[in-house]
């Protein structure tokens, strides 16, 4: 796999792109948790010596018209995520992915998932800012507020999600399903607003009305895929066949 | 005459496979004389190029109004139109609102409460009594 002075090569160039102006520990350890979680995947493991920690979300890149800048600030290439900053609420720091270990799968699980994946189409409960969104592809996204550094064209993958189901079965996280089971892919199409309302603000004994506008904007999108992985290739992909009692997603039939 | 069904369509669904941006069209108006049009002409030398070179599905068109205030207006795939005036604004505010021309959707303002419309059938179908197990309560 790595030699280790292109790991430790690999860990100076981390330590110099986090970043330095933070001094809060909450944050530090957010960042050293993110490095520690990145070495680790970059370790080879004892059981899986597959492809797996190298491309730890493995979304096959698609039609996208608008390639994503090479250098945006507060972004790391390596995993895809935003890196923590040191100007956005610790509430609201990004989470790295916890692909420290390779994705757990129950015997049971991986029994009854041809079952789920055969039976199209799915749905997904997909959450965004802990606010759950049911959607199936080809929906039409408005989000109830304006997101931040995008621009119609890109595209967006969900990563967390309570449910995924087709008409008889459903797969339910605890709370959440691995997003590596999973795909959901959104487009972002363009940004809408609301018509201008006008609120009349009075004080008592006043004659003076005071006229308070608000005309919020948000964030359209579409969704391009729903699709649950295949056995085969969450095999491939490094998965791990563990035996049952253990916690995680279960799939369940309808009653 | 014989008996036909329904022909279905299928519908516009933007952005599911290709995305076609819904901006077709913008057009600038500005007026040389008048001084409300003084950040549009700005807009116009300085900005507009580059604006203009990042969005090469956008049609531009520039052309002067004489007499009135500065204005951008959008054209859109579905047909519509948006105007928005400019007038004694700074270049940079120009640009803001030639931005969210560009991204707009070309439809009527509309509030709405719910996140998702979705065409698709229920996934799970509809809740039959006469269907399933029995249930205790």
């Amino acid at each position: 796999m790595f030699s280790r002075s292109a790991l430790r090569s690999l860990t100076s160039e981390l330590r110099w792109t986090a970043p330095s102006t933070i001094s809060s520990a909450p944050l530090q350890r957010a960042c050293l948790h993110q490095t520690a979680s990145k070495m680790s995947s970059q370790q080879p493991e004892a059981q899986s010596s597959s492809t797996h920690p190298e491309s730890p979300l493995s979304a096959t890149p698609r039609a996208q018209d608008s390639q994503p800048s090479a250098r945006r600030p507060g972004f790391d290439e390596m995993t895809m995520t935003p890196r923590a900053r040191a100007d956005v609420p610790i509430a609201k720091q990004p989470v790295a992915p916890t692909f420290t270990s390779p994705l757990k799968v129950t015997k049971s699980l991986m029994s009854q998932l041809p079952h789920l994946v055969g039976q199209k189409p799915h749905y997904i409960v997909a959450h965004l800012h802990a606010r759950p969104y049911l959607l199936t592809e080809g929906d039409h996204i408005r989000l109830p507020f304006l997101m931040p550094n995008v621009k119609a064209g890109d595209i967006l993958r969900f990563n967390r999600a309570s449910a995924i189901g087709s008409r008889d079965f459903t797969m339910k996280g605890a709370p959440t399903v691995d997003e590596r089971i999973y795909e959901c892919r959104v487009r972002v199409t363009g940004v809408d607003a609301e018509p201008l309302r006008i609120k009349e603000k009075t004080k008592r004994r006043q004659r003076h009305v005071k006229q308070a506008k608000s005309k919020h904007r948000y964030t359209l999108m579409r969704v391009m895929d729903v699709r649950v992985k295949t056995p085969e290739e969450l095999l491939a992909e490094g998965a791990v066949v563990v035996e049952d009692g253990q916690d995680g997603s279960v799939i369940e039939p309808r009653s | 005459m014989p008996l036909r069904g329904i022909r279905t369509t299928t519908a516009a669904r933007n952005g599911a496979g290709a995305f076609i941006l819904q901006c077709k069209r913008l057009d600038f108006h500005y007026c040389n004389s008048s001084g409300s049009s003084r950040g549009m002409v700005a807009f116009l030398q300085k900005t507009l190029p580059t604006f203009a070179r990042e969005n090469p599905q956008i049609e531009i068109r520039v052309s002067p109004r004489p007499q009135k205030h500065p204005l951008i207006k959008g054209l859109y795939i579905n047909g519509r139109e948006k105007p928005v005036c400019v007038r004694n604004l700074e270049p940079h505010d120009i640009l803001k609102k030639a931005i969210l021309l560009k991204e707009a959707s070309g439809e009527k303002l509309k509030r709405t409460k719910k996140p998702v419309t979705s065409l698709n059938e229920s996934v799970r179908g509809i809740w039959s009594p006469y269907h399933g197990d029995l249930r205790g309560v």
